[in-house]
C-alpha cells in the first residue's frame, strides 16, 4: 500500500484535523459543489487497498443520493437516484464519497469556468484556472481534499486539468469503464477517468472499475495487452506551437525518459491538424442528441409558467443552459441536418478512421507516444488569449485518443515558474499497464511535487 | 380515369415482456408512470441496453416477409422534440434496418392472390402517451421504451378495400408468428397510409400522407376519400403539394396537418451506445426455426385437402390456433374431406354456440381437438347421433370430459341392433294397444305417434331407421 493511501486510512478518526485542513482550502479554491466530508464509509465492505478511503467524483457522474447538476442551471435541483457503474464498484470496494466535484457545464470547457454553479480556482495559483473540464476533482486531488477524484475525460478533460493542477489525469480505453452513470455529452468519446497524486491509486481505481457491465453495451472486459516492458517511445517531430515553459519541461522529460534508457523515436502524425474539427464535429453532433433529454419536463430546471408544453420547453432551455451549452448544441445540430452530413459529420468519422490508422501505425513501432497534455501552463481566468477557440485549438494533443479509443496518461512532469507542467503518454487500446510501468519510471527520476501548502499532516 | 396508388408504414408492438432497451415491464394498461425507470425516462446517464428478444422478433418477422436479412444491423437516433419522448430522439434503424427488399402475398377481396413489396423492416422504441385535460397537459411513460416494429411496404397498394385485406393479412401474419397480438384498439397495431394517385402509364403522383389511423375500415375510407380528393383537385387544374394529412373519424375526412416546408429534418445519425449487432448461423437458425407455415400458404394447402369453400377456409384460418385445431381434429377424425368438412361445419356451427353460451374461447375451452375428433368418430361409427352428438358436445363443455367417458357415464351410447330394440318396441306396444290395433286395421297415420313412443323411450339413442324397419316387422 502507499503512504498516502495509508494516510488517508485515518480519515474517518481523524474527521476534525482534517476539517480544520480542508475547509481553508476548499473556500480558497471551490473544487465541490457538494461537499459532505461527514460521511462515512459502510462499514465492512472491501478488504482492499481503497477500503475506508473518502474520494470525490465529477459532479456530471451519478452517485445515488447525491445532486447530478452537472455544472448547470439546468439540472441544479436534480438529485440522482442511482449510482453510476464506476461509483458502485468503488462503494464495494469500501471507498465512499464525500463530494460531487465542479467542472464545465456538462463537461463543455477547458477551465471549470463555464460552469454555472461555482468557481473553482488552481490550488497553486488562484488566480488561474485548475483547467478542465474536470477542474473541480483536479483541484480537489491537487490540494489534498480526496485521495483520488473520479473525472470523466470526453477530449481530455481528465488528463488537461491534471495537468494543470500537478497530478496523474488518466483516461482508460474506451469502453473498459464503464459509462453508466456518466451524463452524456459526447457518447463514442468519453470515458470515466481518474485523478490522483499518487499513480498506485490511479492503478487500483482503474483495477476496481474496469471489466464489462450490463448496463452499458459498449464496455468491454480489459483483455489487457501481453506484458512486454516498455523500450520504445514514440515523439513528435513535428512538435510547434508549445508555450516556452511546456517546451522546456517536454525537453527535459525527453532527455529524462533518454537517460531512463527508452529509445526515442521521432514520429509524424499527419492527421493531427484535422484531429480538433474532427473531435469538435463528432463531439458537438453528439450532444445535440444528448441533451435533448433536458426540457424541463420530467426534471430539472422549468419555468413557473408556460402556455403549452412545447412553450415549457423552451422556456426551460433558454433559462437552463450556458453559452458554451447552446453554441454546441446549435453546431452539432448544424452538422447533423440531412444534406450535409457527408461535408460534416461523415467526414469528421472518416478523419476518426485515418487517425486511428496514424496512431496504429505509431504502435506498430513504438511502446508509447509522448506528448505534452496541452501546449500552455495553467491560464488565468479569463485571459483573453485563451478565449473559448484557442481552448478547443489547444485540445490537440488530447483529443487523438479519445478519436482512436485509446488510454492515455497525463503525468507531472515538472515545474515553469512555480507552476505545474503535464506531459502525456498514449498507449495502443488495452495497454494500460504500459502507461503506469513509464510513469512510474518517471516518477522515479522526478518526483511528484505536491502543491505548496497541503499536506497529509492532518491524519498524524 | 386515374389508378390509386398506396404505400403503408405499419407500426407494431412486439410480444416481449420487458421494453426495447430497459427492464421495465411492457404492460398495457397499468397505472400511469407505474412502469418506468431512469432509463427509460431518458435521466442523466442512463443507456440503453438492447432486448435481444425484440432483435429476434423483428428478425422473424422479417425473414416470414421474405426480407434480404442484415448482417449487421446497427441503430441510429431519430432527433425530435415531443415531449412524450423522454430522450427527445428515438432510437430506431435508419442505416441498416433488420430487414430489407421483401415481398408478401396476400387474398384480395376479389378473390386473386397479389404481392406487395416491402421496402424495410426495422426495430425501434415508442414513445409515452401525452394527454391534455384542461389547462394542464399530463404525460404516461408506460409506453415509452417498448418495442415497436417498424414495417414499411412499397406503393404496390391500389385500392383502399386491398389495403385494408392487406392489413388484416398482415395482422394474422404477426399472430401466427407469435410476434404481436396486432390488437388496433389496444395501440398494438398502427398504420400510416401514403395515398397518390396517377393516369395510367403515368410516373408516381404527389405522395399524401394519412395518419391517425386507428382501424382497417378507417384506411379504407381514408384511402377511397384521398383518391376522390386529390382527382377532383388535379381535375379542377389544382396542383398537389406533398403533405401530412389527418384522418377525421367523426367527418369521414383527412385535414391538412403539415406541408413537406413544415416538415421535421429528423437528423439520423448512428446511435453510439448500442454496438452493432452481427447475427451468427445459431441465430439465423433459431430464426428459421421459429417460422411458420404463412397463412395465405396454410389456407391454400387446407383448401386443397379438405376442399373447404371459401367461407371455410377464411373461418378455419384466420387464427393459428383455430387453423392448427381444425388440420388436427380434421386429420383425427380421418383426415378426407368428408372429415375436414365435418370438422369446419362443427368449428363454425355448434362450437362456436358452446364457446358463445360459455363466454369461452377455442384457446380457453375445454374441447380439444381430439375431443373434437372423438366425436366425430362416434358419430361416423354409428355409436351415436347427430342429436346425441350435439348433447355430447355441450357435456363435454360442462363437465371437460373426453366424450367416451361421458357417454359411458350417460348411457347415451345407440341402440343398433334389433336384440337390443325389440323389448323396448314390444313394451311401447303394450302400453299403446288401442293404437297398435289402429295401426294393423290400416290407419298408417298412426304409425308415427308409435315411432316417436320408441324413440321417446329409448332417450334418441335408436336410429329412426332401425325403428321404422322393426315396426315394420313387427306390425
Amino acid at each position: 500500500m502507499s503512504a498516502p493511501a495509508t494516510a488517508w486510512k485515518q480519515f474517518q478518526s481523524k474527521k476534525k484535523a482534517y476539517l480544520d485542513y480542508a475547509g481553508p482550502w476548499e473556500k480558497k479554491i471551490g473544487s465541490f459543489l457538494t461537499f459532505r466530508p461527514e460521511a462515512d464509509p459502510v462499514p465492512g465492505l472491501g478488504a482492499g487497498p481503497l477500503s475506508g478511503l473518502p474520494f470525490g467524483v465529477k459532479d456530471n457522474i451519478a452517485v445515488e443520493g447525491f445532486p447530478l447538476t452537472c455544472g448547470s442551471k439546468m439540472l441544479a435541483n436534480v438529485v440522482s437516484p442511482y449510482d453510476a457503474t464506476v461509483v458502485a464498484r468503488l462503494k464495494a470496494a469500501g471507498a465512499f464519497v464525500i463530494g460531487k466535484t465542479n467542472l464545465d457545464e456538462f463537461g463543455m470547457g477547458s477551465s471549470t469556468d463555464n460552469s454555472a454553479l461555482g468557481k473553482t480556482h488552481n490550488p497553486w495559483d488562484i488566480a488561474r484556472v485548475a483547467g478542465g473540464s474536470s477542474g473541480g476533482s483536479a483541484a480537489a486531488v491537487a490540494a489534498g481534499l480526496v485521495p483520488f477524484a473520479l473525472g470523466t475525460d470526453t477530449g481530455g478533460s481528465v488528463r488537461q486539468p491534471a495537468a494543470f493542477c500537478g497530478v496523474y489525469g488518466f483516461k482508460p480505453t474506451y469502453g473498459v469503464l464503464s459509462r453508466y452513470g456518466l451524463t452524456a455529452y459526447a457518447s463514442s468519446l468519453e470515458t470515466p477517468g481518474v485523478l490522483s497524486a499518487d499513480l498506485d491509486l490511479v492503478r487500483w481505481v482503474f483495477d476496481t472499475c474496469k471489466g464489462r457491465d450490463v448496463h452499458d453495451q459498449t464496455s468491454l472486459d480489459a483483455e489487457a495487452l501481453p506484458p512486454k516492458a516498455v523500450k520504445t517511445i514514440a515523439v513528435l517531430s513535428d512538435l510547434a506551437d508549445l508555450d516556452p515553459e511546456v517546451k522546456a519541461v517536454y525537453e527535459h522529460t525527453l532527455s529524462v525518459l533518454k537517460d531512463l534508457g527508452y529509445a526515442l523515436l521521432p514520429v509524424t502524425l499527419p492527421t493531427l491538424e484535422y484531429a480538433v474539427p474532427s473531435y469538435y464535429t463528432i463531439a458537438m453532433a453528439e450532444a445535440s442528441a444528448n441533451l435533448a433529454r433536458f426540457n424541463g419536463i420530467r426534471y430539472g430546471h422549468r419555468p413557473v409558467y408556460a402556455e403549452n408544453p412545447e412553450h415549457l420547453v423552451r422556456q426551460s432551455r433558454t433559462a437552463g443552459f450556458g453559452d458554451e451549452v447552446k453554441t454546441r448544441i446549435m453546431v452539432g445540430t448544424y452538422v447533423l441536418r440531412s444534406g450535409f452530413q457527408d461535408q460534416f459529420y461523415t467526414k469528421a468519422q472518416k478523419v476518426r478512421t485515418l487517425i486511428r490508422r496514424d496512431l496504429q501505425s505509431v504502435f506498430d513501432r513504438a511502446d508509447l507516444l509522448l506528448s505534452p497534455a496541452f501546449p500552455t501552463p495553467p491560464f488565468v481566468h479569463g485571459d483573453a488569449s485563451m478565449n473559448d477557440f484557442q481552448q478547443k485549438l489547444a485540445d490537440k494533443f488530447t483529443v487523438t485518443a479519445n478519436l482512436a479509443g485509446v488510454p492515455a496518461l497525463a503525468f507531472p512532469a515538472g515545474l515553469a515558474e512555480g507552476l505545474p507542467i503535464g506531459m502525456q503518454f498514449t498507449a495502443p487500446a488495452f495497454g494500460e499497464a504500459r502507461l503506469f510501468e513509464a510513469a512510474a519510471a518517471f516518477a522515479a527520476r522526478v518526483p511528484v511535487v505536491p502543491c505548496p501548502g497541503t499536506s497529509l499532516d492532518w491524519s498524524k | 380515369m386515374y389508378q390509386t396508388v398506396v404505400g403503408l408504414e405499419i407500426h407494431i408492438h412486439l410480444n416481449t415482456k420487458t421494453k426495447a432497451f430497459c427492464g421495465c415491464q411492457a404492460e398495457f394498461g397499468d397505472e400511469p408512470n407505474s412502469n418506468v425507470c431512469p432509463v427509460c425516462l431518458g435521466y442523466p446517464g442512463v443507456l440503453p441496453v438492447l432486448n435481444e428478444e425484440a432483435l429476434n422478433q423483428a428478425y422473424v418477422v422479417a425473414r416470414a416477409l421474405d426480407c434480404s436479412l442484415s448482417k449487421r444491423t446497427l441503430f441510429d437516433r431519430k432527433n425530435y422534440f415531443y415531449p412524450d419522448m423522454p430522450k427527445n430522439y428515438q432510437i430506431t434503424q435508419f442505416h441498416d434496418p433488420v430487414g430489407r427488399d421483401g415481398s408478401i402475398q396476400f387474398l384480395s377481396p376479389d378473390g386473386t392472390v397479389k404481392a406487395v413489396r416491402i421496402h424495410d423492416v426495422h426495430l425501434e422504441e415508442d414513445a409515452g402517451k401525452m394527454i391534455h385535460a384542461g389547462d394542464m397537459s399530463l404525460c404516461d411513460y408506460n409506453r415509452a421504451g417498448y418495442s415497436l416494429l417498424e414495417v414499411v411496404t412499397e406503393p404496390d397498394l391500389t385500392s383502399g378495400e386491398d389495403a385494408e385485406a392487406f392489413l388484416l393479412s398482415f395482422q394474422r401474419l404477426v399472430r401466427y408468428l407469435g410476434v404481436s397480438d396486432g390488437n388496433m384498439d389496444e395501440g398494438s397495431m398502427k398504420c400510416d397510409t401514403n395515398v397518390s394517385i396517377r393516369k395510367a402509364g403515368e410516373p408516381l403522383g404527389t405522395k399524401i400522407e394519412v395518419k391517425n389511423l386507428n382501424s382497417t375500415r378507417f384506411i379504407k375510407k381514408a384511402i377511397e376519400f384521398e383518391s376522390k380528393r386529390q382527382a377532383t383537385a388535379l381535375d379542377g387544374g389544382q396542383k398537389l403539394v406533398q403533405e401530412t394529412r389527418l384522418w377525421n373519424e367523426n367527418r369521414d375526412v383527412t385535414e391538412s396537418m403539415r406541408t413537406k416546408e413544415g416538415s421535421l429534418d429528423y437528423r439520423y445519425f448512428p446511435e453510439p451506445d448500442i454496438p452493432p449487432f452481427v447475427p451468427d448461423a445459431a441465430f439465423f437458425q433459431a430464426i428459421e426455426k421459429r417460422q411458420v407455415e404463412l397463412p395465405l400458404a396454410r389456407r391454400k394447402r387446407l383448401t386443397e385437402a379438405f376442399q373447404l369453400s371459401r367461407e371455410q377456409a377464411d373461418f378455419v384460418t384466420e387464427g393459428r390456433f383455430v387453423a392448427d385445431f381444425f388440420e388436427s381434429a380434421a386429420k383425427a377424425a380421418g383426415g378426407g374431406p368428408t372429415a375436414g368438412l365435418a370438422i369446419a361445419n362443427w368449428l363454425m356451427g355448434d362450437v362456436q354456440k358452446e364457446l358463445n353460451h360459455f363466454g369461452l374461447s377455442l384457446e380457453t375451452s375445454p374441447l380439444t381437438a381430439d375431443r373434437l375428433a372423438k366425436l366425430q368418430i362416434l358419430l361416423d361409427s354409428g355409436r351415436i347421433h347427430i342429436k346425441i352428438a350435439k348433447q355430447l358436445l355441450d357435456a363435454v363443455f360442462e363437465e371437460k370430459k373426453d366424450p367416451e367417458v361421458l357417454l359411458k357415464e350417460k348411457g347415451w351410447e345407440a341402440i343398433t341392433t334389433e336384440e337390443q330394440l325389440s323389448p323396448i318396441v314390444d313394451q311401447v306396444f303394450a302400453k299403446n294397444a288401442n293404437v297398435v290395433e289402429a295401426v294393423k286395421a290400416g290407419d298408417v297415420r298412426q304409425k308415427g305417434y308409435l315411432v316417436g313412443q320408441v324413440m321417446q323411450a329409448t332417450g334418441g339413442r335408436a336410429s329412426p331407421a332401425l325403428v321404422n324397419a322393426l315396426l315394420a316387422k313387427k306390425l
